[in-house]
């Protein structure tokens, strides 16, 4: 109590939160029940009772400066253990899509892709944009647009030029905004972890130990889902999202092969073009596997959702419904495609093609933009709290990893 | 048109306001549910504000009833349904069977002839008693009781034979009374809190979690331990003692209200046990202490200047086996230290709160509020904690408030 500090609550933020799906944090009373009950919440730092405080008085940088809200997995124990019904599971999902604007770059872009006409407005453009490439490609090979003649084949409409002119500044994009948004909330929760060295600098990572010591065992978990299958009441809730997750994992895979088979070997040797693959090609049947299971995945997602936010278990905003008809009709888009191209049927097929196109850019564009975006800055937030955890042990920052990584690495295979 | 008084529960409340109502000139009747008056205070160690023992409030109060011709009492008797209005209400009551005379004032040679043993609830299970018993040694009225249910008919044959000729009276019957009052005055008390409805705080799963109200009978001297606040796994006196507040209380998925007695009872209770032993160390987790008032407040500093006594500001949401035999973990989360907080006690404490009997047991003719405390309506005034939480203090002058409603009550309509 030796210097006092006055707190000054920004109003905006409180507003913001509560807009969110926060309404109810003014009810909290911090009896710390939730952080308790918790089952993600850690010793040293336990979550959610100090965020709800910090919410309610408007604290808006030691929001920003705290990774723990990106811990909590939203199982609703907290909520339904409350005294107070004040649901600090809802609050903390709504300081999270908060935290996910605040960091957005460009803001405009946040907002467009958060409501259900902005996402429906940019779907929509999309398609318009992929009708003027395809046309304009049609004047360059001779197919007639928009539906080439002859078996259906997508290659027809685009071959990777096209798609790549499309895809590739959106993938510049999505790339420069997410680096943007993982450093400078990376450089908030380190300046909230308050280690400051004599010189006044904080403690950063090199890249190196980074991503050997901190990123591989966070991806390890976030595979496993060992935190979500850990999430009381909505455990059922992380197997419809490793399903999901890996099923991205497998359509990045096969999409990276076909692109580098297709663009790179096959371009070089002039072999013509690798798709449409047949069925019984290994990398198809993967392919499919990853589509069905995307498919099973969001559903499985989208039925619980739905019956926990009846239940009033957790409550549902308008983001995490968008995402998840977002993948669901990234999904339907892509298993549609497929079978009408196999049926042949020309109009039909061409037309759920682009639509394909169109809701996958959509998605990819909405990553660090979106509820989407916590897979970043989960992500962000798993890697850090191990890193905190060394540092605040002394362990790590201001050059101390390199003296001690002989004995982390005995201590983690010990632990393994 | 009636100008007598009835008076429901017969504790600290219905006793103030029946002899007030009494002593200002109005035929009373009182009503009581168990065999003896006095309710819950009757049960207590020790009472706010001066911590003397439950007799020093109610022995003046037993003898304004004995003594007041104006009062008639019915023990063992239930309230069965009120009809009619301010001035005229009718009341039908039930009055079970004693199953003794008014002679029969010691229980000791039908005791020593009863064998089966039935958990003791004045006691709140903490042991035993016979089938013919006293709820406790200060019982007013000072009359046995004879359980017929609670052994087999040989054994109550056996206890009848036992006891001096015309003592016990097994076949008698329970007795249906109809009365004609004026106005009603509802002090129906309270039950503490069922802890058991607290999932995460395990009462059912360990012997030492015990609730404040176990304490409170543990603590008297003539208590299932004789005034020591013991383990009930070991009965050896517990070096550590956790305090978990507000529970059941402040908790819109149990009691949604603050029970008002809890922080008092605890730092009350804190009392007994360093006088039980003076090495005990005491941690009271808690969310706010809420001591009203300048006595109060004293109290609480007094308590808060004890070194050996802790105080964490937070709730304890899990309770869960300890390291040591029969010792438990208290969790929760220091919100001023910051950290969760597993803090293992010999024996820990649920300052579980009041939750009113109109909760559970309510009369038909009497209107209720959600959480069961009765709504006041012309002609039927509640007080006590029938009416809100409150202290033996605040219960007192309520009463007293509600004998002067009921007395303007009969005068209006008379």
């Amino acid at each position: 109590m030796s210097e006092l500090t006055k707190v000054q609550p920004d109003l905006a933020f409180i507003k913001g939160v509560m807009e969110a799906g926060g309404d109810t944090v003014n009810k909290c009373y911090q009896c710390a029940t939730c952080s308790v009950i918790c089952p993600l919440s850690t010793e040293e730092s336990p979550f959610p009772r100090k965020e709800m405080l910090w919410a309610q008085w408007g604290l808006a940088s030691k929001i920003a400066g705290d990774a723990d809200v990106w811990l909590c997995h939203q199982c609703g124990d907290c909520s339904s253990y409350c005294p107070r019904g004040a649901q600090p599971g809802d609050v903390l999902g709504a300081i999270r899509n908060n935290a996910i604007k605040y960091y957005a770059e460009p803001k405009a872009l946040a907002n467009m892709l958060t409501t259900t006409s902005g996402v429906l407005g940019t779907v929509i453009a999309a398609m318009v944009v992929w009708l003027i490439v395809g046309y304009l490609w049609s004047l360059h090979t001779g197919e007639s647009f928009p539906f080439p003649e002859g078996t259906v084949a997508y290659h027809k409409l685009f071959t990777f030029v096209p798609i790549d002119l499309v895809v590739l500044p959106v993938v510049g994009l999505v790339v420069w905004a997410s680096y943007k948004g993982i450093t400078s909330f990376w450089a908030d929760i380190n300046k909230g972890l308050g280690v400051v060295s004599y010189t006044g600098t904080t403690a950063s990572p090199a890249l190196g130990v980074l991503l050997s010591r901190y990123l591989v065992p966070a991806v390890k978990e976030i595979l496993a889902h060992t935190r979500f299958n850990k999430c009381g009441q909505t455990a059922e809730r992380a197997k419809g999202h490793k399903w999901l997750l890996w099923s991205f994992i497998i359509l990045f895979f096969v999409t990276g092969i076909v692109f580098f088979i297709n663009d790179f070997v096959y371009l070089l040797l002039g072999l013509g073009h690798f798709t449409p693959m047949p069925l019984y090609n290994p990398i198809k049947i993967l392919a499919n596997i990853g589509a069905i299971m995307m498919i099973a995945g969001i559903w499985m997602i989208l039925q619980m959702r739905q019956q926990k936010t009846e239940e009033g278990t957790l409550k549902s905003s308008e983001q995490d419904w968008i995402l998840i008809w977002l993948i669901f009709s990234v999904g339907a888009t892509g298993i549609g495609a497929e079978f009408f191209r196999l049926l042949n049927l020309a109009p039909v097929a061409y037309t759920v093609y682009i639509i394909h196109l169109a809701t996958v850019v959509t998605l990819f564009l909405s990553l660090p933009y979106t509820k989407f975006a916590h897979m970043l800055y989960r992500t962000t937030a798993y890697v850090y709290e191990q890193w905190r955890k060394d540092v605040l042990a002394g362990k790590a920052g201001f050059g101390m990893e390199k003296e001690i990584i002989p004995p982390a690495e005995t201590v983690s295979k010990e632990e393994e | 048109m009636s100008n007598s008084i009835l008076v429901v529960g017969g504790g600290f409340s219905g006793l103030t306001a029946a002899v007030e109502a009494a002593e200002m000139g109005y035929d009373v009747y009182l009503v009581e549910k168990e065999s003896y008056m006095g309710g819950r205070v009757a049960q207590l160690n020790k009472y706010f504000p001066k911590l003397c023992p439950p007799t020093c409030g109610l022995e003046i109060n037993f003898k304004r009833l004995k003594t007041n011709p104006r009062i008639t009492f019915y023990n063992l008797a239930e309230v069965e349904s009120v009809s009619g209005s301010a001035g005229n209400f009718n009341v039908t009551l039930k009055v079970n069977p004693r199953g003794t005379t008014p002679q029969c004032t010691s229980c000791k040679a039908g005791e020593e002839a009863a064998t089966t043993e039935v958990p003791n609830e004045f006691n709140f299970g903490l042991d035993t008693r016979k089938a013919i018993y006293k709820a406790h040694p200060m019982a007013y009225p000072n009359q046995c009781v004879l359980d017929k249910d609670a052994a087999p008919a040989d054994e109550i044959s056996a206890i009848a034979s036992a006891m001096p000729a015309g003592h016990v009276v097994p076949d008698q019957e329970a007795e249906t009374v109809q009365l004609n009052v004026g106005a009603i005055i509802m002090a129906t008390g309270w039950k503490p809190y069922d802890p058991a409805n607290m999932d995460n705080l395990c009462f059912n799963s360990f012997e030492n979690v015990v609730t404040n109200m176990m304490v409170e009978r543990m603590a008297s001297p003539s208590g299932p331990t004789e005034g020591k606040v013991v383990r009930p796994s070991d009965k050896e006196l517990p070096k550590t003692v956790g305090f978990v507040q507000c529970a059941g209380s402040r908790d819109q998925n149990h009691l949604p209200y603050c029970s008002y007695i809890c922080c008092m009872a605890t730092l009350k209770q804190v009392t007994y046990i360093r006088e039980n032993n003076p090495d005990a160390d005491i941690y009271i987790f808690y969310i706010d202490i809420r001591s009203p008032g300048r006595k109060y407040e004293n109290f609480y500093k007094k308590i808060k200047a004890d070194e050996k006594v802790h105080f964490i500001k937070g709730k304890v949401a899990e309770i869960k086996a300890g390291s040591a035999p029969g010792s438990v973990v208290l969790v929760a989360e220091d919100t001023i230290g910051g950290g969760k907080i597993e803090q293992e006690v010999d024996l820990a404490v649920l300052a579980t709160g009041m939750q009113p009997t109109g909760a559970h047991d309510q009369i038909p003719g009497i209107e209720y509020d959600d959480d069961g405390f009765v709504v006041e309506k012309d002609g039927i005034t509640p007080c006590g904690c029938a009416k809100r939480p409150v202290d033996v203090v605040s219960s007192a002058q309520s009463a007293t408030a509600a004998a002067l409603r009921a007395v303007q009550t009969v005068r209006r309509a008379g």
